[in-house]
């Protein structure tokens, strides 16, 4: 892993706070929408980063916390609570599912875990297609986070903020005892569990963080759009970016989901015209070429050539 | 009690159909170790397929469906040759990635080509019922049922009896020995994964008169497939048949009972119950 020692916080806060100052000079809501979008997937990819790539556990199923978060706030808003508190509560909520969720999936190995997390998510949104309390397919309505004339600003830098927090535990997991136990399941849990790691706990404890933080890029998200469907919140294509985001750029790397983010829905938006509904074909070109040239993604590839591992 | 057993009679007309995109996926699964999650992808480009004959030709989908299974055996030659091959060594991960990046590029490569609207076709065999007694069934979904049955029947025979089925159930139980009794592991298995594809496309022919085709129609079908071939115990070709017809049943009697909305979530629930409780399936046993 690159170490972070030297000039290299200094640079890194740098260029948080140039990107955050892009909030104070745009006066584009279109461009602030466009921003938001990579810096929410770039947070949702550090989450995901934490159980696919430092655990090594291939999940589908993170839509489900996202789309967790994103109702969970949306209901208890809409039972008067406070929206901060509602935020946070949310995120609770999904990390408890996700507690639920993982003494299940993680019993199993490999096609069958990813299964199980995508089962798991599917039966969670076709249940709240179905349910009244959820508003079924019609959908809910989510309180801004934000009054005011600067909200898509606001909504830039809250995905900010939650994209250094996810930054800053990857950075602490990468260095950390818990880190090094995820990676030893990544690379062989029958060994890992022979030397006495506990393989089962470690895994949930990633997911658990990785669920909360998902829920809160979910909450955000549907508080930006002030509209959620579960065909929006609770998709098997929320999964999928998040697991490409992390892949593209290089999966247990620690700049690989931000540079997955910043080319993924980069590349989303210049063929948005070209393609319009059929964006996905771009995603699926990209996950084939990954695959087959770039296996480590793009700073998995660059570390290993130029050795800063 | 009618209600009951017509139902069931419905849930096996469409259980055959079932069993044969799960027996595709039991084969591929079984001799490559590869996860195939672009499965439904290749059931929807048979229903395209099978559409554009009907469509352009006046080609009845009774008979699309051969033309749907051969273009799919061919196709299937390609997408093996290129994309599959090269990970056939690889984690579970890359596979996964690899068949799932196929599925977006098949699925929005349709919506690309066809657009997004909704097709269907109308031959008159969908609108005639045919009563036995108290029961009733389209002549529609009855010769689907013949169909789909006959081929199940004789792709049972293939991998029992001729000597490319006994490879490539060889290899199916130790790739290794396989290899070392001189099995020519390579081409058994691209055979496999062809086969396999072309039995969803062959389903995907025989689905077309029921169903209302858009280019994601066939995402349903692979975690579907899935479910009944960890129904049925993953690998096993005979599991994933008895899977599929058990599929066919429950989701007729959950939208007959639930609602025809809650189909899908009980087959989740199912199949998550299953892989929980016995992961080697009804049939399977358990292989490393």
């Amino acid at each position: 892993m690159s170490s972070l020692r030297g000039w290299k916080p200094w640079a890194l806060a740098a260029a948080v706070l140039a990107c955050g100052s892009l909030a104070l000079v745009a006066r584009n809501d279109y461009l602030l929408q466009v921003l938001f979008r990579i810096v929410l997937f770039a947070g949702l990819g550090l989450a995901w980063n934490l159980v696919g790539g430092f655990a090594g556990q291939l999940s589908l199923g993170h839509a489900a916390f996202f789309g967790a978060g994103a109702y969970g706030f949306a209901l208890l808003s809409a039972a008067s609570t406070p929206r901060w508190v509602a935020l946070f509560l949310a995120a609770v909520v999904a990390a408890a599912f996700a507690g639920i969720i993982g003494r299940i999936v993680f019993r199993l190995r490999g096609p069958y875990f990813t299964l199980a997390t995508i089962a798991f998510a599917e039966v969670l949104r076709l249940s709240v297609t179905n349910l009244k309390l959820t508003g079924g397919a019609i959908g809910l309505s989510t309180p801004a986070l934000f009054s005011g004339r600067s909200t898509w600003g606001m909504l830039y830098l809250s995905a900010i903020a939650l994209a250094v927090t996810a930054f800053v535990i990857n950075v602490y997991v990468a260095r950390s005892r818990f880190g090094y136990y995820l990676m030893a399941i990544r690379e062989d849990e029958e060994t890992a569990s022979a030397v006495g790691i506990d393989t089962a706990s470690y895994k949930l404890r990633s997911l658990l963080i990785s669920a909360f933080l998902t829920a809160l890029g979910g909450a955000l998200y549907g508080s930006a759009f002030q509209f959620i469907v579960p065909d929006s919140v609770l998709t098997i294509d929320i999964s999928l970016q998040m697991a490409i985001v992390t892949m593209l750029g290089g999966a247990g790397t620690l700049y690989g989901p931000v540079v997955g983010a910043i080319m993924l829905l980069g590349a989303a938006e210049v063929f948005k015209n070209q393609f319009q509904e059929s964006h996905l074909l771009v995603y699926g070109i990209l996950i084939v070429l990954v695959v087959l040239f770039l296996p480590e993604g793009v700073v998995g590839g660059l570390q290993r050539r130029f050795g800063g591992r | 009690m009618i209600v009951f057993f017509q139902a069931c009679l419905n849930g096996l007309l469409t259980g055959a159909l079932y069993a044969l995109i799960g027996m595709g996926l039991a084969l591929i699964f079984g001799v490559m170790r590869i996860v195939n999650f672009a499965h439904g992808a290749f059931l929807m480009v048979g229903m395209y397929v099978s559409y554009v004959l009907f469509d352009h030709f006046g080609i009845d989908p009774y008979l699309g469906f051969i033309a749907a299974g051969l273009f799919l055996f061919l196709f299937g030659q390609l997408i093996y040759r290129f994309l599959i091959r090269p990970v056939r060594d690889r984690s579970d991960f890359m596979q996964i990635l690899m068949t799932t990046g196929i599925a977006l590029i098949l699925t929005d490569g349709a919506q690309l080509i066809f657009g997004a609207d909704y097709h269907q076709v109308n031959i008159p065999l969908v609108n005639r019922t045919l009563r036995f007694g108290a029961f009733a069934a389209t002549a529609a979904s009855l010769l689907s049922f013949v169909i789909a049955t006959v081929l199940i029947a004789g792709l049972y025979l293939f991998v029992t009896r001729s000597l490319t089925g006994q490879a490539l159930r060889a290899i199916a139980q130790n790739i290794e020995v396989a290899q070392l009794v001189g099995i020519d592991v390579t081409r058994i298995q691209g055979l496999s994964f062809c086969l396999g594809i072309a039995l969803a496309g062959i389903a995907g022919g025989l689905l077309l008169p029921a169903l209302y085709l858009f280019p994601s129609v066939g995402d349903d079908y692979t975690l579907k497939a899935f479910v009944m071939v960890v129904l049925g115990g993953m690998g096993s070709i005979e599991g994933a048949a008895l899977g599929g017809l058990l599929l066919g049943v429950s989701e007729s009697l959950t939208s007959l009972y639930l609602g025809n909305q809650w189909a899908l979530a009980v087959d989740f629930a199912v199949f998550l119950v299953v892989l929980s409780l016995k992961p080697s399936g009804i049939l399977g046993r358990q292989r490393t």
